[in-house]
């Protein structure tokens, strides 16, 4: 005691006299926090019931309008996607402006304009923002909605469709939706193939009728103006802006699962399994429970540090990163915990999820743990608030969501207020290990049998509809290869048709990312020839006269291998199946799966050159909807090309497939254009030039 | 015709006095005994608080049988230092409620957190620990270059037209250390000694080669005593720092080359010398790039994308820096579209504002589009602190972070008619094909 004292008072003495010591060996405490404050912005509202929120910041020169739609979750059916289209399209020209002419007035002024289904946003320079308002006010009251632009929309949204319809995490982002709410939600809906088909310029015009009304809005204006300067502004231009009334919609409340059970979603080509653990919470947005619900989840899976990132990926080092949500909703939230994982480490991955789950539920969590969360929480708080956006936005969710008046002026005190029985409460009422959709995107043959040990494991394919795999996707006994070949020729017209076929010419439009390809095959069982073409211009062709051959690509030469061209005789085949055991291609059982809802067997085809495909013949139809061709890439990785027959059409007797779609790494769809078979062939179609 | 012309004398001249009275960020700034220079920007709107340091090196400086210093240093100096272990660095930053990060250039190193405006002097004695010992060590040395293997291998290696800019670099630059990129080579960091590390650290990592940039919820005075408590017995380096006075010599003849790379389109780059930042002409040449592709409107995006439909992409990037740098123009064409096509659609636009002056009205469109982005950029407490330090650094002005925009506002139309013609030529440049592996050995 005496010699702590000494040491104090040495050190007091060092401290008056020695005034540049400073003690680097320890970290210096902070300083008394400083209060946070938060703005109150000036509101008022128009007759026609526009609410306008003006948060004044004379910092820098500029000025933000950000207009948003309080409207109810709307359920698009069969159309899912329209309401997104209907905002984009009313950047795309106005009753008086082309697409071209906007493009060049907002770029003019140097302004940012864009609209989207539930409201625009604009911002420039102060000096600028009148006429910024024009333009958009203009986009505002007299989109034209133009024919063409509703097409270029539905063919970019197609390619992005086409993308992301084998990504795994789209999957996954799509299939979680269905289990957490069903396909009769809001939230449970996506955007399909179909629904993008069934879009018309009517329903995008109709939702833009119906709910861009200012009675329903909310306008944030942010940065260098004065409420004066706002109120006179925004008479003028948006008083004339009707209102009229707006239809509400209620839904029924989603409900967590009654057990834990594994929804798996076979993906045969996965190398990692994406594993979410999920269900829906109801948790209403300004519910007193948000803030400890958010201090909880930052602890489970909200950061670098949070637990599940130091378990599945410090400690055992099963994927680049885990983590955990839960969200409040004015209709129903979620919880999800989520990770990509290797094939391998699937069922260990989850156990540590579910243990993890467990674990916080029984123990809560550590006064340390607690500390380090509300730090976190406290800290990115007090920087969003730097941006002025920030307070628009607060005080729009107070009015928008009912919240208390002082809701988020107190909302750091109420954090720093959560206690570690808090916690453990809300650990009790929101985590449900024993009632979660455990949700696997991977490969079914290799992680399916481990999942049992979870709950159910229940099969559902990419669009969320459950099925049964046991009575779908098993080639019967006693079926063999053969046996599926020969239906399958049976099928597009017959052997004896078949065998009357000297020669084909098919000619296929395709479509890549907007961009027209002709893709041009001749055929006459000795010799073949395939063109690419591209507005006229020769992009690739492949030209074999029955003993040599030619690829150029971009008018370049691209050397043969000679293993390669110990398959162009059966390239050259009309119909290959008809005589795959003279050709020298041999054939086995690969399995069946489910292909868009319908059971297709599996045949592997080994090429004389040693390359494989996967071919999938329609268990009813007998008909080919599929193939899967394995390459190995130029640095030894493997690139998949997969090839999906949507329809055939008959020609002279003959199926021919008519529309098809091609993933080479890009997506690409084809659509049969002409189709001749027996047509008189110049003598010099296959001469090699 | 006289009235027009007089008006819009009138209107430039309003123009210009409408730039002088803008909001100004104020700032104050001083020297240190040991050769530190310090900037403070005090705003007190939110209690947030931006704490940076800037040391003038960069792969520039680097031995060119060393590359990949001065960026390895920048993962390196996260290790800790004596009073802080190992791993913990990020650590106190988190543990405040505050986020950190780095990165380096050619020509400089940049540190900084954001931390609550409580722990300023949490900032300034993590920095200070960095700037006076840091931790050194062959275990650090080894765990960073594992980290700095994988950030090449994701991006860079991994990631299609990565290799872009090493690609133009070692072709453009025969002499000057340029032509080098900042991640340097992995061969050189695994021959390279422990001892080469602590010297290139003892050589840059010295008080009169740093700057402290501070933004955000700060008393000044008060930011000062403590910069000073943590920063003023660090002692000086007493060597100068060396920088390299290499001049590239000039390109007389056109550089041409085709590289083939895991891609799936291919790709067109032309790279132009252009001269070191802060010139009258590279101004010029920046609002090139405006009037090149800043927006859906511009000629590049207008003409090759939407009207022509030969490109899904192309854009114009200066690549701006202290020696003479490189004027980049990138181009994808559309799927199945030859890059000669592209290239020749690329020239036939340069070869327009060659021969055209730009009309008064895209000139206005420019000048507008630029002004906007250079307020926009002093929207944050990090931008306003890095600028401020840059400025510093590059021109020993941090006052430009607010009159700057003057000199691109001088720019005239024939200015940028001018550039176009000096140094948009075919001899002053390097031209690249990206193409597919596939195509390889074709002739």
């Amino acid at each position: 005691m005496k010699l702590r004292l000494i040491y104090l008072m040495l050190f007091a003495l060092i401290g008056t006299t020695a005034v540049a010591q400073v003690d680097r060996t320890e970290a210096p405490e902070p300083a008394e926090p400083k209060e946070i404050n938060i703005a109150k912005p000036y509101t008022f509202e128009l007759k026609n019931g526009l609410k306008v929120y003006v948060v004044e910041n004379h910092k820098l020169p500029r000025v933000a309008f950000s207009l948003s739609l309080d409207r109810d979750p709307i359920l698009e059916g069969d159309k899912a996607g329209y309401v997104s289209f209907a905002g984009q399209l009313m950047m795309r020209g106005t009753e008086s402006r082309t697409k071209a002419q906007l493009d060049e007035e907002i770029d003019f002024i140097g302004a940012n304009l864009s609209a989207f289904s539930t409201g625009m946003f604009g911002s420039s320079l102060t000096k600028h923002k009148d006429k910024l308002l024009d333009l958009m006010t203009d986009v505002l009251y007299n989109p034209a909605f133009p024919e063409e632009e509703l097409e270029k929309l539905k063919k970019q949204t197609l390619s992005g469709l086409a993308a992301s319809k084998d990504d795994p995490n789209s999957i996954a982002s799509d299939v979680r939706g269905v289990l957490n709410y069903s396909l009769d939600h809001p939230y449970g809906e996506f955007t399909t193939e179909e629904s993008v088909e069934n879009i018309t310029l009517e329903d995008c015009k109709k939702y833009y009728q119906t709910y861009f009304k200012p009675n329903i809005a909310y306008l944030a204006i942010v940065g260098d103006i004065t409420p004066k300067e706002a109120k006179k502004l925004i008479k003028s231009k948006f008083s004339s802006w009707e209102a009229n009334e707006v239809p509400s919609f209620e839904y029924e409340t989603p409900k967590a699962p009654e057990e834990t059970y594994v929804a798996l979603v076979d993906r045969e080509a996965s190398v990692q399994s994406v594993i979410n653990v999920t269900y829906p919470v109801e948790l209403e947005i300004g519910d007193a429970d948000v803030i400890k619900a958010r201090v909880l989840n930052q602890i489970l899976g909200g950061g670098f540090s949070s637990r599940l990132m130091q378990n599945l990926r410090e400690d055992k080092a099963y994927t680049y990163g885990a983590r955990s949500s839960l969200s409040s909703d004015e209709l129903i939230g979620n919880f999800t915990a989520s990770a990509s994982v290797r094939n391998e480490v699937t069922d260990s991955a989850i156990t540590e999820f579910m243990a993890e789950l467990i674990k916080i539920k029984e123990e809560g969590v550590t006064q340390k743990e607690l500390d380090a969360a509300k730090a976190s929480i406290i800290g990115s708080f007090a920087r969003s608030l730097e941006s002025p956006q920030t307070v628009a936005s607060f005080a729009i969710n107070t009015a928008k969501y009912n919240l208390p008046e002082d809701y988020y002026t107190n909302y750091l005190k109420n954090v720093n207020a959560v206690t570690l029985e808090d916690v453990k409460a809300m650990a009790q009422k929101y985590i449900k290990p024993g009632h979660a959709n455990i949700l696997v995107v991977g490969k079914g043959a290799d992680i399916a049998a481990s999942l049992g040990k979870f709950g159910e494991v229940k099969y559902f394919d990419r669009y969320g509809v459950q099925y049964d795999p046991n009575d779908r996707v098993k080639i019967p006994e006693g079926i063999t290869a053969q046996n599926i070949i020969d239906k399958y020729v049976e099928a597009i017209g017959g052997k004896e048709a078949l065998e009357g076929v000297i020669n084909i010419k098919t000619v296929y439009e395709a479509s890549v990312q907007g961009q027209k390809l002709t893709l041009t095959s001749v055929k006459n069982n000795k010799a073949s020839k395939q063109a690419i073409t591209m507005m006229g211009m020769n992009f690739m062709s492949t030209v074999y006269d029955g003993s040599d051959v030619k690829i150029t690509q971009q008018g370049q030469n691209v050397p043969v291998g000679e293993e390669d061209k110990k398959d162009l005789p059966i390239d050259a085949q009309v119909t290959p199946e008809l005589n795959y055991d003279k050709l020298g291609v041999t054939i086995e059982l690969a399995g069946a799966q489910n292909i868009n809802g319908k059971t297709a067997y599996g045949v592997k085809v080994t090429m004389p050159s040693g390359k494989t495909s996967t071919q999938y013949f329609d268990a009813e139809s007998g008909l080919k909807v599929k193939s899967v061709v394995t390459n190995e890439g130029p640095n030894g990785q493997s690139m998949t090309s997969t090839t999906e027959i949507k329809s055939y059409k008959e020609v002279d007797g003959i199926k021919v497939p008519e529309k098809m779609n091609i993933n080479q790494g890009f997506p690409m769809t084809a659509e049969l254009k002409s189709a001749e078979v027996n047509a008189d062939l110049d003598e010099d179609t296959f001469k090699i030039k | 015709m006289m009235r027009k012309q007089f008006l819009a004398i009138c209107l430039f001249l309003i123009g210009l006095t409408t730039y002088a009275q803008e909001r100004e960020i104020e700032f104050t700034e001083f020297d240190m005994d040991n050769g530190i220079h310090v900037i403070l920007h005090q705003d007190n709107s939110t209690p947030i608080v931006v704490v940076s340091v800037m040391y003038h090196v960069g792969s520039k400086n680097e031995n060119p049988e060393r590359t990949g210093f001065a960026h390895f240093f920048e993962h390196l100096l996260f290790e800790g230092s004596e009073n802080i272990d190992r791993g913990e660095f990020d650590k106190y930053i988190t543990n405040a409620g505050g986020v950190n990060n780095a990165n380096t250039s050619n020509d400089r190193t940049y540190y900084y957190e954001v931390l609550p405006s409580n722990q300023l002097e949490l900032g300034l004695w993590l920095e200070s620990e960095r700037l006076m010992h840091a931790k050194i060590d062959t275990v650090g040395v080894e765990t960073q270059r594992e980290v700095v293997k994988e950030e090449k291998r994701q991006r860079i290696d991994n990631q299609p037209y990565g290799s872009i800019l090493a690609e133009i670099a070692k072709r453009a630059y025969k002499e000057h250390p340029y032509r080098w990129t900042t991640i340097g080579s992995l061969d050189h960091l695994n021959a390279a000694t422990l001892d080469e590390f602590m010297n290139f650290y003892e050589t840059f990592y010295v008080p009169e080669n740093a700057t402290i940039s501070i933004a955000g919820d700060i008393d000044t005075e008060e930011a000062k005593e403590l910069v000073k408590k943590y920063f003023a017995d660090i002692p000086k380096g007493g060597n100068e720092v060396p920088r390299p006075d290499i001049v590239e010599p000039e390109q007389k003849e056109e550089v041409r080359d085709t590289v083939y790379d895991n891609i799936q389109l291919p790709a067109v780059i032309q790279a132009y010398h252009m001269p070191a930042q802060g010139v009258e002409d590279s101004y010029a040449l920046e609002m090139l790039s405006t009037v090149l592709s800043g927006g859906q409107s511009a000629r590049l995006y207008k003409s090759l994308v939407d009207e022509q439909q030969k490109a899904l992409q192309v854009v114009a990037i200066p690549f701006s820096s202290e020696d003479p740098g490189l004027y980049l123009l990138f181009g994808l064409p559309t799927i199945g579209g030859s890059v000669k096509e592209l290239e020749e659609a690329m020239d036939a636009e340069i070869q327009k504002l060659k021969d055209e002056l730009i009309s008064e009205r895209e000139f206005q469109k420019v000048r507008n589009q630029v002004e906007n982005d250079f307020v926009s950029g002093n929207s944050s407490m990090t931008g306003i602190a890095e600028s401020l330090a840059n400025y510093h650094v590059y021109y020993g002005d941090a006052a430009l972070i607010n009159d700057e925009i003057e000199r691109y506002m001088k720019v005239t139309r024939e200015d940028i008619q001018r550039v176009a013609k000096k140094y948009l030529t075919e001899e002053n440049r390097v031209v690249l094909y990206y193409l597919p592996k596939s195509q390889e050995n074709n002739q």
